[in-house]
């Protein structure tokens, strides 16, 4: 048959972002195929240099649309590491409760994605309903419902409003008591373990050829690589959580590992709710003017554990009041552009969107 | 090894015995710093590689027009032993070149593609550096190149529109004053008729 060329996306219910994926096919197996990022290119690392240390909380949250609290705490990590800063006690339990949050959001969200390529659109809807209401926590928290600009350099913007732990535990309860649906509805429905069972396989050598970090490794090298266990960042050296893993990384176990970190995130924002302490949120900075600060010279990594994988920012300070660079390390970048090319090739045209979902790419940051 | 050694003791001795280190930092117990001649880079990322550093987490580059030099920042990582070893070079600025390191890291194929995009460092080795990635069809230095002007490139490309000051009503008659007028008085003369 003749090899013809399709896209997937940009505009498509299944591919996330604004990406698209360019596939030679033959028949309905996928021959060739490369990701065509750069449409939703917008020059984040330029403009971060334009600007000062303060501005840049809000604009850096925009890098990853589905999952903006990465990107404030890997910056303010990364900031604090080069001023030498102590974030008071209580504004690490914050942030570990807004990370939390957001993984579930998160994850819900992938979760509800592939009710999309496989047709249960009820997943979808009903996974976005429960996300809604995590965005409603979000609101009463931060002010603001997607970005929310919480976490900046120093501790978090303001303390948590009064009676929001009983909001948040309704909310737990309730996920908590639909989780078996959720698990009836996508993961155990036997149409859809026949879309997701076998298919869609991450061997091992492939997790390390590429990069590949996140839920995409632990499901394949049956090892508890994450790094909110390895190199502990906030307070989750003193809270109990598992990370789960398998040694058989196809699409099926890589939902289920999503599915089960989800149960995770309740238990540890349960924690953070009894252990958080009283106190302050934020300390200010001192070097240089109230908002126009000025950090030492120095380079600096941070890392944080996002839900798809490790989410980092390298940062450069030449003691001025902007940073002089900053290069944001995108947790999809691996599997988005060399695993597209390279591992998506012999999949079916209508198992690439489930390619997509389940590896983890998300088209914003790779760009930024 | 002794038991007493901690990851960073571990990779400094590492790095200290195999290469001439010209300086290091620090940052805390999960993160140390090298910066290395130019042609070492791929003989410490290959020793590293080999004792457990086999995550390439982000290659990138930075500018620094005053001492006419780019700085090549190489950030590996180890899940056994959670250091970050980030290596770092200065290379020229006029005629960047650093040999590619895809036989060390396959990963870093597209972190050297787009560095190629934005600071024109060419990787020779890597088959398909030149290609053009994220930017279309860029017809100006590298934009991430300190010496690049976003506002000026913006002007150039994108010429400001002249206004003229004064509205104008293009259709006297038409307006959407006149139009609610002619409906009230329609309105009206129907009513009138129905009684």
């Amino acid at each position: 048959m003749r090899e013809m060329k399709l896209f997937l996306g940009p505009q498509h219910p299944g591919m996330h972002g604004n990406a698209s994926v360019h596939m030679y096919v033959d028949g309905d197996i996928i021959k060739r195929s490369f990701l065509l990022p750069g449409m939703l290119h917008r020059g984040f690392e330029k403009g971060m240099e334009r600007h000062s240390w303060m501005n840049n909380i809000s604009l850096i949250p925009r890098v990853c649309v589905v999952e903006p609290d990465i990107n404030e705490l890997a910056f303010a990590m990364g900031a604090e590491k080069l001023l030498g800063l102590e974030v008071p006690e209580r504004a690490h339990w914050i942030r570990m409760i807004i990370m939390e949050l957001a993984r579930l959001s998160i994850h819900l969200m992938a979760y509800g994605g592939i009710g999309g390529p496989t047709g249960n659109y009820t997943l979808m809807y009903h996974a976005h309903a429960d996300r809604n209401e995590i965005l409603d926590i979000f609101e009463q928290i931060t002010g603001m419902r997607v970005y929310h600009q919480y976490i900046v350099i120093g501790g978090v913007r303001k303390d948590l409003p009064k009676g929001i732990e009983k909001d948040i535990h309704k909310f737990l309860d309730s996920l908590e008591a639909r989780y078996d649906e959720y698990r009836d509805l996508g993961i155990d429905n036997p149409s859809i373990i026949k879309r997701i069972k076998d298919t869609i396989m991450l061997p091992k050598e492939v997790v390390w050829e590429l990069g590949v970090t996140g839920i995409g490794m632990r499901s394949a090298v049956n090892k508890p690589y994450d790094i909110r266990k390895v190199m502990p960042y906030c307070r989750y050296d003193q809270v109990e959580f598992e990370v789960p893993y398998s040694d058989y990384s196809d699409a099926r176990s890589r939902i289920d590992c999503k599915l089960k970190e989800i149960l995770q995130s309740i238990s540890i924002i349960r924690q953070c709710l009894i252990k958080i302490p009283e106190g302050p949120v934020r300390v200010p900075i001192s070097r240089g003017q109230s908002m126009r600060w000025v950090v030492p010279k120095g380079y600096v990594y941070s890392a944080v554990e996002s839900s798809r994988g490790e989410f980092g920012y390298f940062m450069v300070s030449d003691g001025g009041t902007n940073p002089y660079r900053v290069g944001v390390r995108g947790a999809s970048y691996p599997q988005g552009l060399l695993g597209v090319e390279k591992y998506m090739p012999g999949t079916r045209i209508d198992d690439a969107p489930m390619w997509i979902d389940t590896m983890g790419v998300c088209s914003p940051e790779i760009d930024r | 090894m002794t038991n007493s050694m901690t990851n960073v003791e571990f990779v400094q001795n590492l790095v200290k015995s195999n290469v001439n280190v010209l300086q290091e930092h620090i940052t805390d117990q999960y993160q140390v710093h090298f910066v290395v001649e130019q042609d070492q880079v791929h003989y410490i990322l290959n020793i590293l590689k080999n004792a457990g550093w086999i995550q390439m987490s982000y290659l990138s580059a930075i500018d620094w027009p005053e001492e006419n030099k780019f700085e090549l920042v190489y950030i590996v990582f180890n899940w056994e032993k959670p250091v970050y070893v980030q290596i770092r070079t200065k290379i020229d600025r006029e005629n960047p070149v650093m040999n590619s390191i895809l036989p060390i890291y396959p990963g870093s194929k597209y972190y050297e593609r787009e560095c190629h995009e934005f600071f024109g460092v060419k990787f020779p080795g890597n088959p398909d550096y030149e290609k053009q990635l994220i930017l279309e069809n860029w017809d100006d230095i590298p934009p991430m190149r300190k010496d690049f002007d976003p506002e000026a490139y913006s002007k150039r490309k994108f010429p400001q529109r002249e206004y003229s000051e004064t509205y104008i009503v293009q259709s006297e008659g038409k307006s959407k004053l006149a139009k609610m007028e002619a409906r009230k008085q329609r309105a009206e003369s129907l009513r009138g008729g129905k009684k």
